[in-house]
Parts: C-alpha cells; structure tokens; sequence
C-alpha cells in the first residue's frame, strides 16, 4: 500500500517553528560517500557554476534543515545539492548516475557494491533521459510531442529568478537573506515563475536524501541514521522474528515537538483517536501482544 | 509442414504464458517486446540475474516503467470529454512497467482467483443503471483448471484450511497451495485480530512469493521492497521468470525494444499477417505470421487496434461493434488506516500477508438504494501495510507545512512508516461504454505515433461503496490491539492516473455485435487474430487480475493448440 495524499502545492507553507533544540554535534560518518568527488563550498560543480550551487545548497537547507536549526545533519551535510548537480551534469560523465545497479549494495552482506555500477541505457532509454534534462533544444527528434523545458533550464533560470526576487523584495541575494525571508520566497504561491524550480528542487532533495548514496546524495547515510531505516537490506533481508513482532519504540514517548506534527498532520487527515480521551491517552499502559 | 507460427505483441502476464505455451506445444513463436530485458541471463540455461535492488530512486525514474516523456498518456473525465475538452493531462498515466515480463516484474504477486458471480453479473443481479454490464462467455469452471495449472508454475503460496468457505463456494479449489504462508506481517497480524473482534475474518493472502525454494529460486527473506520494486533474489515468480524463461528454452524468439504500431491484414480484412513495428535499431519492419496474438495491455492493445484501421475495419481493427477501447476498468481502491504506538513496521514483508473477503457483496441493503442501484459490491483487501522511506517523504511532501523543520520532526517520528498499517480495498469498477481508451487527436510519442487517450470518470457504483464501506475498513483499524487512531485516504484523493490495474477496452462476449473477442480470445471477423490481456475481462471483479489474465491466456493458448 502506498499512502498518496492531495497534492497541491499552492497550499505548501512552514508552520511556525515549534520547539526549541540544543546543538549537536554532527557524529563520524561510516557510510559509503559517492564514488564521484564533490566539488567543496566555493566550487563550481560540474553543471552548476560555484554560485548557483552555494545557492541550491541554500535552498536545500531550507527544505531538510541541517545544524543549527536542527540537530541532525539535513540536506547540506548529505551532499544533496552537490547530488542534484551531479544529475544535471550527468550526460558528461563516464556512467550514468541515472540507474543505480542491481541487485545488491555491499551493505547488507554482499561483496561487492553492484548500486554502484549504473545500469547503461540504450538508444531510447537515453532519448527520454536527455530530453528531461537537457530539453529539446529545438531538435525534431525531441520535440515530437512539443519543446520540452529541461531540468537545466529550470534550474539555471530558477536559481537566478530566486536571487533576482530576493534582492528586489528583502535587498539581497538569497544566500544573503535571511531564512525566514527565504521561506517566505520558496513558499509564496505568488512567486509563479519560481514553482517549476521550486517543484523540482524540492522533489530532488527527498531523492537526495532518503536514497542510496550511490547517487551522490545521503552522505555518510545521513538521511537514512537521523531516521533510523535500515536502507537497502538485500542479501540479507529480515529474519521471521523482524517481520512479525513488533520492532519496539513509542510514538507516544516521542519528544514533544515529533508528537505535535504527528498530530496535527492525523488532525489535518481526519484521524479519530480510539480513547475518548485524546490520542496520546492510552499510551501510559504498554501494549498487550 | 510444422506447425503454425505465432507472433505475440507484449511479454507480459498474458503473453508470456500464450508463449510458454505454444512454443512447448511446438509452434515457432516470436515476441515482440516494447520494453528492454532487465533480468540477465533469462532463457538461458544459468542462473537468472536481476538488476534490480532496494533502490527507491531508481524505481522513480522510469527503469522498468514506461517513460512518459517518450510516450506519454493524455486523461480527462467524462465531464470534460462532454464540454469538448481534447485533454486535461498529459504524461504519466497508468503507467505499467515496460519491460520483459510486463507489470509482473514489479508487482505485489497477489494472486486471488474471480469469483463465480464474477462471472456472470447480468444473470445473476441484472443490470445497473448507466452501466455496462455483461456475462462472460465462460464460466469459474472453465477457467478452473487454467488457474491450477498457472498456479503450479508460477509457485503460490497460501493455506486453503484457512479461508473462508464463502470464498472456497466462490473460488472451490482442488487442492492446498504449493508452498506454506509466508511469516506474517506484524501489522497485518493487528489489523487481522481487529478484523476478528467485529466479525471479520482475515487470511493468509494467496501470492506468486517463495515462502520456500522453488524452481531454482530462494524463498523470500520479507526485505520490504516489494510492491512496485523489481525483486532482488527473484524469489517472486511472475511473467518472465515462471512462462517467459521456459518459453524461451523451448525455442521461442524474443526480440525486446521492439515497438508494434499497426497490425496487417488481408484486403478483406478477414486475417490478420504479420505486424509493423521499429525494431531496436529504429528500422521500420514488418513480421508475418500465421496467428497473432496481442497481449500489450489494455491500454496498449485498445491502441494498437484502432492504430490498425484500414479499408475493410475503418474504425479500427474488429472494431465493427464499436467496442474497442470502451468499457475501461481500473480498480477503486479505499483505504482504512490504523495508527500504532510502537513500530509495527508494516513495509517489512511482502506489501501484505493478509486478505480479507468481507466486502466483495454484492449488498442490497440500504446503502444501495440510498444510491438507486441494484446492489454494490467492494472488493478484497489487502490487509496491512505502510510506506519506504522516500515514499513516506514524499507523502508529507503533499501535506502543506511540512518543509524544513516539520519535515524531519515527521520523518524521526516516522508515523507512515512505522506507525502505521493500511487496510486497502481492491473495489470492483463498473464498466460504461464512455470510459475509454482511443486516440489523442493531437499528441503523439517519440515514434511519431498518437498517444493512447484516457476517459474514465468513477461510477456512482464505486462512490457509494467506497462511501458505504470505507468506515468499516477505518473500524477494523480501531479495533486492532494496540491502535490509538484510524483514519481512511480515498481514491478521490490519489486519482485514477496511478492505478496499474486496467482491465476492459476489448471485452469478450458471445453476441460479436456488443464485444469484440469471443470466449477463446479470438476477434470478431479475424479467423487468426487474439488477444491474451486484460482487456478481454467484461467484469473487473474485486481483486487483483493478474492470475486471472494469466489463467485466460493459457486458455485462449491451448484452444489454438498449445
């Protein structure tokens, strides 16, 4: 079963800031980091200019916040920016970073990480890769069904329009801005021109984050430890008892700020609590198995 | 003279086994496949491989699916087909993996048999208004054997003491599934006791899954990337590995990225001859054969059909009835879903290890008539089940206010991963002549060809027993030990673009004037033309329709000498 829920993202805004947090610092990573170098703070990437990409890593953390603002690493500790530039880029590397390799990773007990060798595409494969990332470009071959806006494009274009608005609404660029002007900009229904880049970038960090890092992104498996998910488990799998007793833990002894949009997220799905009481009501008794 | 040759668009549920067996019966046998081959060393004598991995990203990117942006879909409603509106969307639209094996190299692998009144829903209830309802040219015991005989190959797993005897009068079975349950999933496990405080009664679900070794394959270690996720291990049977592999050691030809656009015929139009199509090099040829055989899917082949229209069947191949492309059926699906306080982990496992047949109906109770209709019927569910991890950020990704902060808050907390267990109900749709497949007048793909176009709109039959029935499946999740809250996701809310299971478009039936194959498979008016997918089903019953594709196919199969 896969949970889809109303997509709108007209109706995307942040909730005010609940909770405070103390700095943690950020623990040694042991993942497996891309088998590609990434380019530092300051780079260019291979796609992206050093200052388009000082402002995408901007962007992402707005979207996965990182410290200071929150105590697990987000976007910009995971490498997701650099990630994204990767795919922008990715016909002018040796492999595709498109497809990762099956069907083990060297996580979960294999050898040898075969995620790592990208499965090559054929002719057409790489016709639909090309037009989603590069455009049509004017080509006929790629422009059967109309021009087709690549992700370069989108990013390119958004990256400047987002500095361009942050300037003529808050007088500086957006790096420069502060985050909660830089909310307010991604977030703005108004701000039509920024949404394909917005959309895209948004859909890229999730991917970035919560996949295998052969990608480029989930450096150090930060998306994956800050969430405790044990990531791709093949060969290995789990074991009869994994799969059918309970794997522990309580929502309800979750901190305050987890339980809050926890239950403002069931409020906004209509969600009734089985205790008269409340939600959170039942949760001092352990439960019977 | 050996014997006749076949030709078979799609190597997917139903033409993989078309093909497995006809070419054991010794017919030289070639598949046209659209899709490329993901499973190295399939056909041949070692070991089959899989490039497939617990990899969320890759599943997203069009690796075994279609990809929209060489060949797009178009959707409206009815409502908007009314107004004149050409289309309301364009690209991902019921997307089914294209690749050899078909949707089976990705799917759940569950495996419920129709029932008998799925069958012959006219007789046995009369019409609905608004609706299109017809028999089927055969019966639950014609196509029982086909369902044991497909069964035993791909490998089902399943306890028969254990199921309902409504469901065993509906669905009799001869004998015990091949192989034990697997290990139950412990969300399942809640939702089953919810289940049984109110009077329900939950079972092993029957699925093409290794709960044991199997036909040289591992049994399966419950890794959770399942529905939707090529199998790592191919402890999965389905399409390729169980039919096509076998097929292809008997002698049959595959040729994959093979793209059929037009099916030739006789200048009478009596016999089908071969097919046009771009080979994977992109050169334009044509393949001639003494039967042929479609099985691209009932979108795919609906299209091809009326791509094919020529002097003799102007409005699209054995299109005489007017038919082809309507009657389109998905499924209507309405979820329940339990919230838990510990980790109930419901990804890990197979999708889900339970089913639960309370809710196929038909119901004539007040819900109905509240509606103006006959009865309703629902559907099996799928008893338990939550979200990977880049699937559970892309769900809050739709909820508004749920960047930045929010956003991790929610993924540490893990609700719909770890919190959560799913009830889903497959619900039977009613087939109307104006949900259909035809032509997008405008967009074509990257070869030049129209795009398939999509008319569907919901019948007021799915409507009321969503609405009818969905409180149940939210009671059940309140009921199940442990639960602090219930909530139900309706299919209005996750649209019918997603939905992979479609059935209709070439309906089978015994009068050629109101359907266009007959009980063989075989098209009206073409002595050498069949199909063999789910475009053929009349009814779209209340479950998965893959086995039942799959058991028709060997059927039509060996009624042409298989």
């Amino acid at each position: 079963m896969r949970l889809e829920l109303h997509h709108d993202t007209r109706r995307r805004s942040f909730l005010h800031s609940a909770g405070t947090f103390g700095l943690l610092a950020l623990l040694p990573g042991i993942g497996r980091g891309a088998s590609l170098s990434s380019p530092a703070r300051g780079e260019a990437g291979r796609f992206l200019t050093a200052r388009e990409l000082d402002t995408l890593r901007a962007v992402t953390a707005r979207f996965i916040p990182g410290p200071p603002d929150d105590p697990d690493p987000g976007a910009v500790e995971a490498g997701v920016a650099e990630a994204m530039d990767l795919l922008l880029a990715a016909f002018t590397l040796a492999s595709l970073p498109i497809h990762a390799g099956g069907p083990f990773s060297n996580r979960a007990g294999a050898a040898h990480d075969d995620f790592a060798d990208f499965v090559p595409m054929d002719a057409h494969a790489e016709l639909g890769w090309r037009i989603r990332i590069e455009g049509s470009k004017g080509l006929a071959e790629r422009e059967f069904a109309g021009p087709v806006v690549g992700l370069q494009d989108i990013y390119r274009n958004g990256l400047a329009q987002l500095d361009a608005r942050a300037r003529k609404r808050f007088g500086a660029d957006f790096v420069g801005t502060q985050s909660s002007a830089q909310d307010l900009l991604l977030s703005d229904p108004t701000e039509t021109e920024l949404r394909p880049f917005v959309d895209a970038a948004f859909a890229h960090t999730l991917e970035a984050m919560y996949g295998p890092p052969e990608y480029g992104g989930n450096r150090h498996l930060a998306g994956w430890k800050y969430t405790h998910w044990d990531g791709d488990n093949q060969p290995t799998g789990y074991s009869d008892a994994r799969v059918s007793r309970s794997g522990g833990g309580s929502l309800c002894l979750a901190p305050a700020a987890q339980r809050a949009v926890v239950e403002q997220l069931l409020g906004l799905l209509g969600a009734q609590s089985t205790s008269p009481q409340g939600l959170w009501s039942d949760c001092r008794e352990p439960v019977k198995h | 003279m050996g014997k006749p040759s076949v030709l078979i668009v799609g190597s997917g549920a139903g033409g993989s086994v078309a093909a497995w067996a006809l070419a054991s019966a010794g017919h030289p046998v070639l598949i046209l496949e659209k899709g490329r081959n993901l499973l190295p060393g399939l056909g041949t004598a070692g070991k089959i491989g899989s490039l497939f991995g617990n990899d969320e990203v890759k599943a997203g990117r069009y690796f075994e699916n279609q990809d929209p942006q060489l060949e797009p879909r178009t959707s409206r409603t009815q409502a908007e087909a009314g107004q004149g509106k050409a289309r309301s969307f364009t690209g991902d639209v019921n997307n089914l993996a294209t690749t050899v094996g078909g949707g089976t190299v990705h799917w759940d692998a569950k495996t419920p048999r129709f029932w008998r009144q799925d069958f012959k829903g006219r007789s046995l209830y009369g019409p609905v208004p608004d609706a299109n309802v017809a028999d089927w040219p055969l019966t639950y015991d014609d196509l029982a054997p086909f369902y044991d005989e497909v069964e035993a190959r791909l490998g089902v797993q399943g306890d028969i003491q254990r199921m309902p005897a409504g469901t065993l009068a509906q669905a009799p079975r001869k004998a015990q599934f091949a192989m034990a349950p697997n290990p139950p999933m412990y969300g399942g496990t809640l939702l089953a006791e919810g289940a049984r405080r109110l009077g329900y009664h939950a079972y092993p679900f029957p699925m093409a899954i290794n709960s044991r070794p199997f036909d040289g394959r591992p049994r399966c270690n419950s890794c959770g990337f399942c529905s939707g996720f090529g199998c790592p291990i191919n402890a999965r049977g389905g399409a390729a590995i169980s039919f096509l592999h076998h097929a292809l050691l008997a002698g049959a030809r595959l040729a994959p990225r093979s793209f059929v656009h037009r099916v030739e015929t006789t200048a009478d139009g009596k016999r089908a001859t071969g097919v046009s199509y771009r080979d994977a090099g992109g050169v334009s040829r044509t393949q001639t054969a003494d039967i042929v055989i479609l099985a691209a899917s009932a979108i795919e082949t609906a299209r091809l059909l009326l791509l094919s229209a020529n002097g003799a069947h102007p409005d699209g191949l054995g299109n005489h009835s007017g038919q082809v492309g309507r009657n389109l059926m998905f499924h209507y699906f309405s979820v329940g879903v339990g919230v838990f306080d510990d980790d109930v982990h419901a990804w890990r496992g197979p999708s889900s290890t339970f089913t639960l047949d309370d809710f196929v109906g038909p119901d004539l109770g007040a819900a109905a008539k509240a509606a103006g209709l006959p009865y309703l019927k629902g559907g099996i569910c799928e008893v338990g089940g939550s979200s990977l991890l880049l699937q559970e950020a892309q769900a809050y990704a739709t909820v508004p206010n749920t960047w930045g902060r929010q956003h991790k808050h929610l993924m540490r907390a893990g609700l719909f991963r770890k919190h959560v267990a799913g009830l889903s109900m497959v619900g039977e749709d009613m087939p109307q002549l104006a949900n259909r497949v035809d032509l997008d007048p405008d967009i074509k793909d990257c070869h030049g060809v129209p795009v398939p176009r999509i008319t569907y709109s919901s019948h007021r039959f799915e409507l009321a027993a969503s609405a009818a029935i969905t409180p149940k499946l939210t009671a059940i999740c309140a009921s199940a030990p442990g639960a602090i809250a219930a909530f139900r996701l309706g299919a209005e809310i996750a649209g019918t673009n997603s939905t992979a299971h479609i059935m209709g478009t070439a309906r089978m039936g015994d009068d050629p004037r109101a359907c266009v194959v007959d009980g063989r498979g075989r098209m009206n008016g073409l002595d050498n033309l069949y199909i063999a997918d789910g475009s053929v089903f009349a009814s779209s019953g209340g479950g998965n329709p893959t086995l039942t594709i799959m058991a028709l196919a060997l059927r039509m199969a060996r009624g042409v000498g298989g």
